[in-house]
């Protein structure tokens, strides 16, 4: 009882009584998804550098490979003749695609952060919708792949203009948008799969194998790297199924020739038949949360 | 053993407070909960967590779960929070049914869990932001509150700075300045002090003395620290096994005793239980001695005139030559209270806060 008599000496704080009329109230699905989105993103901002280092790989990439495959692609593609574009044309929507799908596999581990620290017991304590919570990350993770994916383009502009890279561009800043917009639905769609397992397994290292077993095989047999001429045929008869194909093809159009509506529609579908699937297998698991 | 353990006229007295009382803020009934006993692979044995709980909570009430690790406590709070779904049984809170009405629920009630559920990238003022947002309130409302909760807590000055810079006190303050936010009239705090140091344990206790006295706010809290229970709560239940064993006011449960505590440790060796059986049937014999029961170290006598029975017991033993290892006298306390309805003697398993960081899955 000492305590007591010591609280009673100390100043008193200021008393926490509800004004009148507020009280907490259900409200806008809208709303809760943008603060829950804006949580992520703010987090993000706390740490350039993890957002510089996952340039890093696709940079490599581009400067690198290219390079050094570009001799070999042209005589493969051509038999000799003159391409009018280099091989990281060819590439850059294959880059691209690889950095969203490598952030898609990561975007679990947040998740996972969130439920060993207890941060999301706040969520799941609050009136939100539970959906609020699954929907805000995704957008702030469709977010941040849209920034990456804008700035592997940037970057591959700038050398266009300094290298002279020759990369077409065919459908100009539109066609590059709508890129940007197909590669981080896709990273949407792709993120369900790691919020999935991190879900279910509540466990970082499960989470990394899984993603991470999966995005180079998903790459390579795909026609993200390589049209689909020069691929082997057992990796084109796989490729024919593999999602990721449908990205890299509609991409690569948009950038070496046009728009091709028929590509861009297929990816489109893909995208959201992978996503159906995967986000549904996350939102299962989202809800067998506190079972 | 059986957890609710039988004797005449000892026995807590269950009726208080519960019943067909208005007034409870909190009423729970024939609370299960069963963990696991799925399918598949990897899947473990049900265990059953919580067998029939019942108890209730009036408006205004600092009410307490006295438990050891792995005695049901974080169960129950965080199924009345509705955090984990129940096998079975019925809970209400603030009149709303949990099963129908759980958003309800979560808009009056605040809540600090076990693990400090803090953004550490986020600065306090951003964590505590982010949170009243998540309750509706308008955004004015938001910033003046947040304000007002920073002071109370004591973090206004480091308010702007991230909170993985915090030490493990203020973090503490953050969090259960999180539960305050959107003004709650339950407050649940799941071991509010465990892995603190006792000057923050001091300043929490304060804080929430405050929030009770100031607010009218109801309070639930749940312990592993018999002191913690006894200076905070008006009421208590004594959880062991999934079962309340005992329920009333800190001085009720230490009144049930009547008497001095002698307690008496054998040495443990080959002999152990033939002394104690010996030494059992010895001290029952003392006139003084009103109860006399074996725990897992030796016995434990409550008896009129300690000091006294204390000698008779120390010369009787020694006359029959059984060996003793350890005697105490004491006035009844909450451990008494708790072996004498378990008869294990509560041990605190103190957990390092490091333990509770990314590698371990979260204690139940």
């Amino acid at each position: 009882m000492a305590a007591q008599t010591h609280m009673a000496t100390q100043a008193q704080p200021p008393r926490l009584v509800a004004p009148e009329g507020v009280s907490a109230a259900s409200g806008s699905m809208f709303a809760e998804i943008l603060w829950v989105a804006g949580r992520s993103l703010r987090k993000l901002t706390r740490n350039p550098m993890v957002l510089f280092f996952s340039l890093m790989t696709p940079v490599i990439w581009l400067v690198l490979f290219s390079q050094m495959f570009a001799k070999l692609f042209a005589q493969g593609a051509s038999g000799g003749v003159a391409l009018p574009y280099d091989y990281v044309a060819v590439m850059l929507p294959g880059v691209a695609t690889m950095t969203t799908i490598q952030s898609a596999s990561q975007s679990g581990f947040g998740m996972v952060a969130d439920i060993e620290s207890g941060f999301m017991d706040k969520f799941f304590v609050s009136p939100i919708r539970r959906s609020s919570v699954l929907s805000g990350k995704l957008l702030a993770d469709g977010l941040r792949m849209a920034a990456q994916a804008t700035l592997i383009l940037l970057i591959a502009f700038f050398f266009k203009l300094v290298a002279g890279w020759r990369i077409p561009f065919a459908t100009g800043i539109l066609g590059a948008a709508l890129l940007v917009v197909l590669t981080a639905a896709f990273g949407v769609a792709f993120s369900g799969l790691s919020n999935a397992v991190a879900l279910r397994t509540k466990n970082t290292e499960a989470t990394m194998m899984v993603s991470f077993s999966l995005t180079f095989p998903l790459l390579f047999l795909s026609t993200a790297m390589l049209p689909k001429g020069l691929l082997p045929g057992w990796v084109q008869a796989f490729s024919a199924v593999n999602p990721v194909s449908y990205l890299a093809d509609a991409s690569r159009d948009l950038i070496l020739t046009g728009y091709d509506w028929a590509e861009v529609g297929s990816a489109a579908v893909a995208i959201v038949i992978l996503g159906a699937i995967l986000n549904g297998f996350a939102v299962s698991a989202f809800r067998a949360q506190g079972k | 053993m059986a957890s609710k353990q039988q004797e005449p006229g000892a026995g807590a007295d269950q009726s208080n407070g519960t019943g067909g009382d208005g007034a409870a803020i909190i009423a729970v009934q024939d609370l299960v909960k069963v963990y696991g006993g799925g399918h598949g692979p990897g899947r473990q044995e049900p265990v059953r967590a919580l067998a029939g709980l019942g108890f209730s909570v009036k408006a205004g009430e600092f009410f307490g779960f006295l438990g050891p690790n792995g005695s049901g406590k974080t169960t129950s709070i965080r199924i009345i929070t509705t955090l984990l779904a129940k096998t079975s049984g019925t809970v209400r809170v603030a009149g709303y049914d949990l099963e129908r009405e759980p958003e309800a629920i979560r808009r009056v009630i605040g809540y600090t869990g076990q693990s400090i559920g803090v953004d550490g990238e986020l600065t306090g003022r951003e964590n505590l932001t982010l949170l009243g947002r998540l309750y509706h309130l308008p955004a004015a409302t938001v910033k003046t509150r947040v304000e007002e909760v920073l002071t109370v807590l004591d973090l206004t000055e480091a308010a702007n700075r991230p909170a993985y810079t915090y030490s493990g006190g203020m973090r503490r303050r953050l969090d259960l300045g999180s539960g305050l936010l959107h003004y709650p009239r339950i407050l649940f705090l799941d071991e509010p002090t465990t892995g603190l140091d006792p000057q923050t344990r001091n300043a929490v206790w304060e804080y929430l003395r405050h929030l009770h006295k100031e607010q009218d706010m109801t309070i639930f809290l749940t312990t592993q620290y018999m002191e913690e229970a006894d200076q905070l709560c008006q009421r208590l239940a004594i959880i062991d096994k999934g079962q309340i064993v005992a329920e009333g006011t800190p001085a009720q449960l230490k009144a049930e005793i009547g008497a001095d505590v002698i307690t008496v440790r054998i040495p443990r060796d080959a002999a152990f239980e033939n002394a104690r059986d010996r030494a059992l049937a010895l001290v029952r014999g003392i006139p003084t001695v009103k109860r006399a029961a074996v725990f897992d170290e030796g016995i434990s006598v409550h008896a009129e005139n300690g000091g006294a029975t204390l000698l008779d017991i120390v010369r009787m033993m020694d006359a029959e030559n059984l060996p003793i290892h350890h005697v105490a006298l004491s006035h009844p306390s909450l451990d008494e209270v708790f072996l004498q309805h378990t008869g294990r003697a509560m041990r605190v398993e103190e957990v390092k806060p490091m333990s509770r960081m990314p590698f371990n899955r979260r204690r139940r």
